[in-house]
Formats: C-alpha cells, sequence, structure tokens
C-alpha cells in the first residue's frame, strides 16, 4: 500500500479528491481531502490513510466507472484493491527473574532474654527496580532472663514457650543501587535497602503483633546469586512480667539469596 | 619448469582461495550463533531504534557501558523487572530498560514485543498479591491475597488475614468475589462477597478457652488507586458475619490499608 501511494503524484490525488467531492454536491465533508493530503504529504501513511482514503477512493471510483472515464481506471483499481499487509507482532519468549528466595542466620536480642542464635528464611518478589515485597520466617531459642538469673526462682517460662519464631510481611525500597568495587578487576552491583512491614511473633503460648523495619544490603556475585546482611529492628507488646511492655527487639543476619 | 611453477601457484592461490571462502561459509552463520554463555534458544533480534543503551544492572543507576546501534543484533537472555539482559555484538553482556525495546525485530522481520504485566491492560487476565495491615475489631491485623482478574470489572481473591488482640486472635480465611464496576476509574470502587472461617483463640492468660471455629460470610466494599503501572494502594471496609454454634451470630468489622502488585 505504501508504494503505491508514492507512486502516485498528489496531483492526480487530489485530482480525484476533487472529482469525488463534486460527485457529492462540494465540500460536504472538507476535512477528507484535507487530512488524506496532510497525511499523504507528512509520510505518516502506514495504516491511517487507508482507513480514511479507502472509503472516499471507493465512492469517487462508483462515480468515475459510472461516468465511463476510462483512463484513471488502472490508478484506481491499484489504490482501492485491498491489499493491506498487517503488521506482524510476537512476544518474546522470555524467562523472567523477579522472585527471591533467601536464608540467612545471625542473632537476634529479644528483650531481657539475652542474644540468641537466629536462622531464617524469605521469599521476595520484585515488583520494580525500586520496590520488593518480602515474606519472612524466623526461629529463634530463648535464653533466661535476667530476674530469672539473679532471683534464682523457678524458670519463668518451659523450654516449649522459649521456643520463638515470627513471620512478617514487608516492603523493601532499594533507596541506594550501586556497585561495590573490590580490589582490580570485580565490580558487584549492590543496593543498599530499607525494609519495614507488619508480622507476629510467637513465643510463651501467645501471639504478639509485630512492627519491623531495617536496613539491608544486598550484593550481587552475578544475576542470580546473591549475600545479603540485614540490620532489623522487631517491635511487639508482651506481658510476661506482669504488666504491658513494648520491646525493641534488634536482630542481625547474614544470608545468601537465589533469583528466579 | 616456469610453467610448472605457475601451475603450483594457481593451485596454491586456488586452494588457499578455496580455504578462504570455506572458513567464510563456515563464520557467516557463525554469526548468529549465539556466543558462549549464551543459550542456544536465545531470543535473537534485530535493534530498529537509533539506538539502545545497555547498563551494568537492571536499574537506572548502573552505567551504561556500551551502545546498540541501529541493525545491531542483541541476544535477549532473562527479563528482571522491568529490564531485560542482553548480550550484544562482542560478547557486550548487560541490561536494557524494557520501554527501549519497542524497535527490535524477529528472524522473520517481525516486530517482537517483551511482554510486562500492566493493570491498564484490562482485556488481559492476571494474578495480584497484596499484602495489608488493618484493624480488625479492634485488634491489629496483617494480610495477604491472591487474586485473579476474570474479565475487566470480576476477580476471585483468596484471603488470609492474622488478628493479634488484648483478649483474643482470629485468623480467618477466605474466598471472595470481586466486583469492580468502573475499572477505569483512577479511584476505583469494588463490592466484595465471600465466605470463609474465621479460627478465634481467645488470649489464655485471661480464661481458659478453646478455639472457636466458625463459618463467616463477607461483605465488603473498597477502593483501589494506581500508583504505577504495576502497583495499586487499596483501603478496604469489610463486614464479617460469623454463624456461630452460640445463641447469636456476631459481626466483626474490620478496616484495612494495603496495596496490590500484577504479577
Amino acid at each position: 500500500m505504501e508504494a503505491r501511494f508514492r507512486r502516485l503524484p498528489l496531483e492526480t490525488i487530489s485530482q480525484l479528491l476533487r472529482v469525488r467531492q463534486a460527485a457529492f454536491g462540494g465540500a460536504r465533508r472538507p476535512h477528507v481531502r484535507q487530512c488524506t493530503l496532510r497525511r499523504l504529504r507528512s509520510g505518516d501513511h502506514h495504516l491511517a490513510p487507508a482507513r480514511y482514503a479507502v472509503k472516499p477512493f471507493l465512492a469517487a471510483a462508483a462515480f468515475l466507472f459510472a461516468a465511463g472515464a476510462q483512463a484513471q481506471d488502472d490508478v484506481l483499481g491499484d489504490i482501492v484493491s485491498p491489499d493491506l499487509e498487517r503488521r506482524e507482532i510476537r512476544e518474546a519468549k522470555l524467562d523472567s527473574e523477579n522472585i527471591e528466595i533467601s536464608t540467612f542466620g545471625g542473632v537476634i536480642n529479644v528483650e531481657d532474654f539475652g542474644s540468641n542464635t537466629l536462622y531464617g528464611g524469605a521469599l521476595a518478589y520484585h515488583i520494580n527496580e525500586d520496590v520488593f515485597m518480602e515474606a519472612a520466617y524466623g526461629e529463634t531459642e530463648l535464653g533466661e532472663s535476667s530476674f530469672e538469673r539473679l532471683s534464682g526462682s523457678a524458670p519463668l517460662l518451659t523450654d516449649e514457650q522459649r521456643q520463638l519464631s515470627y513471620y512478617n510481611l514487608s516492603l523493601g525500597w532499594n533507596l541506594f543501587p550501586g556497585e561495590y568495587f573490590i580490589f582490580d578487576d570485580w565490580a558487584l552491583n549492590s543496593s543498599l535497602y530499607l525494609i519495614g512491614g507488619v508480622g507476629n511473633t510467637s513465643f510463651a503460648d501467645e501471639e504478639h503483633f509485630t512492627y519491623n523495619f531495617g536496613v539491608g544490603a544486598r550484593v550481587l556475585a552475578n544475576d542470580w546469586l546473591a549475600l545479603r546482611l540485614d540490620f532489623r529492628d522487631h517491635i511487639f507488646e508482651h506481658e510476661i512480667f506482669g504488666e504491658a511492655q513494648t520491646t525493641n527487639n534488634l536482630s542481625a543476619q547474614l544470608g545468601f539469596s537465589l533469583f528466579f | 619448469m616456469f610453467s610448472l611453477r605457475s601451475t603450483f601457484l594457481h593451485f596454491l592461490c586456488a586452494g588457499l582461495l578455496l580455504g578462504l571462502s570455506a572458513a567464510a561459509a563456515a563464520s557467516g552463520p557463525g554469526l548468529t550463533l549465539p556466543p558462549e554463555g549464551v543459550p542456544v534458544d536465545a531470543e535473537l533480534v534485530t535493534v530498529r531504534s537509533p539506538y539502545v543503551n545497555i547498563y551494568t544492572g537492571p536499574g537506572r543507576g548502573y552505567p551504561i557501558f556500551h551502545v546498540a546501534e541501529y541493525g545491531e543484533k542483541l541476544w535477549l537472555l532473562k527479563r528482571r523487572t522491568d529490564w531485560v539482559k542482553v548480550t550484544a555484538r562482542r560478547d557486550k553482556t548487560g541490561w536494557v530498560r524494557i520501554a527501549d525495546l519497542q524497535e527490535i525485530y524477529g528472524e522473520d522481520g517481525e516486530l517482537v514485543r517483551v511482554p510486562l504485566p500492566d493493570f491498564s491492560d484490562l482485556d488481559t487476565q492476571h494474578f495480584h498479591l497484596g499484602f495489608s495491615y488493618g484493624d480488625f475489631a479492634g485488634a491489629s491485623s496483617m494480610g495477604a491475597t491472591l487474586g485473579y482478574r476474570f474479565t475487566p470489572n470480576l476477580s476471585v481473591e483468596l484471603r488470609a488475614t492474622q488478628a493479634v488482640g488484648d483478649f483474643s486472635d482470629s485468623q480467618t480465611y477466605q474466598v471472595a468475589v470481586l466486583h469492580q464496576p468502573f475499572p477505569r476509574w483512577k479511584l476505583s470502587p469494588y463490592f466484595m462477597l465471600g465466605t470463609g472461617i474465621n479460627i478465634t483463640s481467645p488470649n489464655a492468660t485471661i480464661v481458659a478457652t478453646e478455639d472457636r471455629r466458625d463459618t463467616a460470610m463477607l461483605t465488603g466494599l473498597g477502593v483501589k488507586t494506581y500508583l504505577s503501572r504495576r502497583f495499586a494502594l487499596r483501603a478496604e471496609y469489610a463486614n464479617h458475619y460469623l454463624l456461630t454454634s452460640r445463641e447469636n451470630n456476631q459481626e466483626i468489622v474490620e478496616w484495612k490499608l494495603g496495596f496490590d502488585v500484577y504479577l
């Protein structure tokens, strides 16, 4: 279609349009002519002119044929024949890697119960280059509180009650993406992120609604393997010592993650 | 003698030429063979925009270290968020913004599009995943939802909520149908109907009671607003009507604030 438009001199086309206008009793729809010609001149005519131009041309062709204007027939046949080629579009076959699974180990300090080993895992979905959402799970075993140690009385919690587990849903923001440079040869992609969310901490037969926020660094060894260092504050309220008390429980954890 | 030498020279030249042409023939298709480290089934496309920037990482902050020019071939390797990992000639491997890949063509000259989930593409069916935070009859609650949109107006959601309160903790698991009458509005309202179970465990320190498991009917309404192509904020009011085995049924009011991500 394009090639055929180019082959035709603009004068011929404008002449045809004038004929068509006469056939319909003057410039009843003057925009048709202007619009078609403007588009032809500007070269913007891959699909749109066909839509605009074919109908008037059909009308013109019918009129001219009836009037016996033989000379124009071939030209019109060329224009009218609907041999539009559709633009072929295909979706790329691409694997997407937006999910990050990680496992970590570290230390968590549960207020009054000492610092203890923490381990767990997390599943993250990367929404865009800036934001990711993460569901995490962690476990630790609480130590003795200072009250238990100093008073020498019976322990406050049973061994089973000392098992602490938490899970949370958080939103992370890759605040400072960048590169870390190691010696001469290595430039590792990295990001420093802020993260925060809500969750649940379970210990001493109780559930505790927990807010968490923190900061972390992710260093990518390659596209799919990363090292993660995380610092979090887990804030919850408990009543183990009689009255409600809000506690800040800090954790530091080191882990690695896989993207898939 | 002379003629013999010239014949020999001719043969040598012919041999050299043959060898060269054979080498050229071998390297001809070799140009489109993927370089080392690129899988054989990797998508090969030709750039038809003036140029495409290649970054060292999938993010706007990473440096541009290479530029693929008009007519250059790229192997598409994988996608991460809004970026595609590509290998260009001379083994240059990096990341390209999907928005820069509007004009790439496949081996048969067809336009190749890199698909990206987009809420505004209402005719496609897709999943969304969301987290929420709220108030469940005075208790703090956290929730997760997984939804699937069937039509521009209708979607189905699996919802799980955990609420921790002063007197009792609750867990709810529900299936709900959402109807969005005006999906194209910037602030689009929705109505919800669902059913599920509520598990309530009174806090043991107050009175020793058993966990209750009740069937719940869910009604609700909410509003969604899209912050970006794939990220929507939502606020919701829900009414849980618990069909208890006790004398009276119980009604619980829940307020929620959360976000949805289109997968």
